[in-house]
């Protein structure tokens, strides 16, 4: 593979997380939400396979055969069966309007850019671009977790604001420390886990995953 | 080897309190790790005294983890102690069962090992990775009686905190690739050992940006406004024991957590923590008088307390100097007690009277007289009321603050601190006294809850008193520790 060949292949993922990013907030369905983030994660873990291949760094092969094993299949898994096995209602029911709403994520991916530009001038590795792209992936995160309303399209905003921290660890240090890397994997799953837990006893409780119901705290 | 120990210790109980069937024998080995972990603490800080930090593999013990190391320690013990009859007494109502009861002690003892791990390792990813793991570990005790307000509290805690930390993982990274260009450095290391001695080195602009994320992100388990929303609702569902834990301890973590980046911060770019320490303090400072004037339920009351003590510790560490940072150390310490006392006697209360609301407590002094007066004691204690502890750091915050003129920060510290003790005062007069609220039989609830709360309340006695030479010895090499907090 040529250099060139291979930088663009780098960015082409990087903007495939994106991408995805802006389906999951035109998403509608759980399960479709769930399957735009397995691509994602499957892209992410592909981006970290091109950088180690590009760096020869063997420590990232490792990190991206656990995004694809972790991310793109166990996680994704877990997902579908919660939401098989309690029934929730199949829409998501965004607060906000798709149109309005990826009106608003195509302002932060600008915002995205211009937090990462001081870094970006900075930097002098060749991914260093796609930490613009993982802060719009994070901010994006985030304005998932405000608008939604059910307790699964919050798991998912908490993962999606994981992957562009991810993207960002391997854009601007071609990836963490090894022993990092790997607890915050393990600690990503557990997040994950009991996240899932708590899902099933809100269900229980509240008969619902609507988390306006939870509105009895406050002075 | 004594670092491992310590680590081990909570783990071989939790395991141990699970598998044994047991009511007892999860109580006594629950009490018997806590005590030696204490214990350990104790070793592990006189040999870092006497002999300097300690550091090898991934872990790492000076001076701020051993202070750190005792405080968690301590309390930690004083929390198993006090759980006996808060959640013996649950179990005795059949409000849970014996499962329950096992699990609770279990991830008592992994909540405390997650808050070890955070004070004793190296590396600062590691550090992230188990301020993490103590949002998961005590998620479940938050959410422990699994009511609907209780499970509300929980998601919020995990929501709001995992978010908060996910920006703190930002603030990581950028630390990390501030540092990845500095020839000689280690590529492969994340030690803060290793930042602190290329600090100058540092690329500025990342760090700044770092500092930045990880205010925010370790501030929002800090509880410093406005990211505090979680705060309240998880102090108030938890199980009182928890409750202390989580405002004397867990806080103390995520505080120490952002200290650390400080530290290097000012070998760097200095004046830049300092700067947004003091902003954040204030904030803090003054929302929290406003909420804690319109308190209805005591352990929000209780909640909103720690996170004006957290902005008072923010100020101290903000003015910086010798004085400051040593206040805010000192202050560290003497919240966590206090606390820890208050949320004790807030417990007695809230299963005498099976409510949280401050306006059906009534008649209190009659009730209940010890823990009544315990809770008044703590109530003048930790607003700021000589002879008690936190009236000292105070004290040492507002002369730190007049020394390095900053007397608009002086100014809203004095005023926000006097309506505090007012309105806290307030609330509790009102608890204490009048007709005693109808059907609430008299007597203590427990007698053993009594004697950790007696504990407390002396060490904060003593300090607040004497304030032993010790004590001033050993906080003052930690505030050493800081550049410009050497005497």
């Amino acid at each position: 593979m040529t250099q060139e060949l291979l930088t663009d292949t780098i960015n082409g993922l990087a903007a495939i997380v994106l991408l995805t990013s802006f389906f999951l907030v035109a998403n509608t369905r759980m399960h479709q939400l769930v399957r735009t983030f397995t691509l994602q994660s499957l892209a992410l873990g592909l981006f970290a396979f091109f950088v180690a291949y590009y760096t020869g760094a063997e420590h990232i092969y490792l990190v991206a055969v656990l995004t694809i094993i972790i991310k793109a299949i166990i996680i994704p898994r877990f997902l579908d069966y919660t939401i098989e096995k309690i029934q929730v209602k199949k829409e998501v029911e965004p607060l906000v309007g798709i149109p309005l709403s990826l009106l608003i994520c195509t302002g932060l991916a600008f915002i995205g850019y211009y937090i990462a530009e001081p870094v970006i001038a900075n930097g002098n590795i060749i991914t260093k671009n796609c930490l613009a792209i993982s802060v719009a992936v994070v901010l994006i995160g985030f304005y998932l977790m405000a608008s939604r309303r059910k307790a699964m399209s919050e798991v998912v905003a908490l993962l999606v604001i994981e992957n562009g921290l991810f993207l960002a660890a391997i854009s601007i240090t071609y990836g963490m420390p090894l022993i990092v890397e790997l607890g915050i994997f393990f600690d990503v799953f557990v997040t994950v886990l009991i996240m899932g837990v708590f899902v099933f006893k809100i269900n229980r409780t509240f008969e619902t995953l609507d988390t306006r119901f939870m509105r009895r705290l406050r002075d | 080897m004594m670092i491992e120990l310590i680590l081990l210790l909570p783990l071989i109980a939790a395991a141990i309190s699970y598998f044994v069937k047991q009511q007892h024998v999860a109580e006594a080995v629950s009490m018997l790790s806590g005590v030696l972990q204490f214990i350990l603490a104790l070793l592990i800080a006189v040999d870092v005294m006497q002999n300097g930090a300690i550091q090898y593999g991934l872990w790492y013990a000076d001076e701020l983890s051993v202070f750190m190391l005792v405080i968690i320690t301590f309390l930690g013990s004083m929390a198993v102690a006090y759980s006996f009859s808060y959640i013996g007494h649950d179990r005795e109502e059949h409000e849970i069962s014996g499962l329950q009861l096992r699990r609770y002690y279990l991830l008592l003892q992994l909540f405390l090992f997650t808050m070890l791990v955070v004070v004793l390792t190296n590396n600062l990813g590691i550090m992230w990775i188990a301020i993490e793991g103590t949002t998961l570990t005590s998620a479940f005790l938050v959410g422990f009686y699994e009511k609907d307000t209780s499970l509300e509290a929980a998601w919020k805690y995990l929501i709001i905190c995992s978010v908060g930390i996910s920006m703190a993982l930002f603030g990581v990274v950028l630390t990390y690739a501030s540092s990845v260009d500095v020839a000689g450095f280690p590529s492969d290391s994340l030690n803060w050992t290793d930042l602190r001695s290329v600090a100058a080195l540092l690329d500025p602009t990342f760090l700044r940006i770092a500092f930045i994320f990880i205010l925010i992100g370790y501030g929002t388990k800090v509880g410093f406004v406005p990211m505090h929303t979680w705060l309240p609702d998880a102090h108030s569902q938890a199980p009182s024991p928890i409750s202390a834990m989580l405002s004397g301890v867990l806080l103390n973590c995520a505080l120490y957590g952002i200290l650390r980046f400080y530290i290097i911060m000012q070998l760097s770019v200095p004046g830049f923590a300092p700067d947004l320490l003091l902003i954040f303090g204030v904030i803090s400072l003054v929302m929290a008088a406003a909420f804690i004037i319109l308190a209805k339920d005591f352990k929000r009351l209780l909640a909103y307390s720690s996170i004006e003590h957290m902005g008072i510790i923010a100020l101290g560490f903000g003015i910086g100097g010798f004085l400051g940072i040593f206040a805010g150390l000192l202050h560290m310490l003497n919240h966590a007690l206090t606390k820890c006392l208050m949320f004790f006697g807030a417990g007695n209360i809230l299963q005498k009277y099976n409510t949280r609301s401050i306006a059906e407590v009534r008649g209190l002094a009659y009730i209940m007289p010890i823990t009544a007066a315990l809770f008044l004691l703590g109530a003048l204690a930790i607003t700021g009321s000589p002879p008690f502890s936190i009236f000292l750091s105070e004290v040492m915050v507002l002369q730190a603050g007049l020394g390095a003129g900053s007397y608009l920060v002086v100014a809203i510290y004095l005023f926000a601190i006097l309506v505090i003790f007012a309105a806290f005062m307030y609330h509790v007069s009102k608890m204490l006294f009048g007709k005693p609220t109808e059907g609430v039989v008299r007597g203590e609830i427990h007698h053993v809850s009594l004697i950790p709360m007696a504990i407390l309340l002396v060490s904060i006695l003593v300090i607040g008193l004497f304030l032993p030479q010790q004590l001033m010895d050993f906080i003052t090499k930690v505030a050493a520790l800081f550049p410009g907090g050497s005497r």
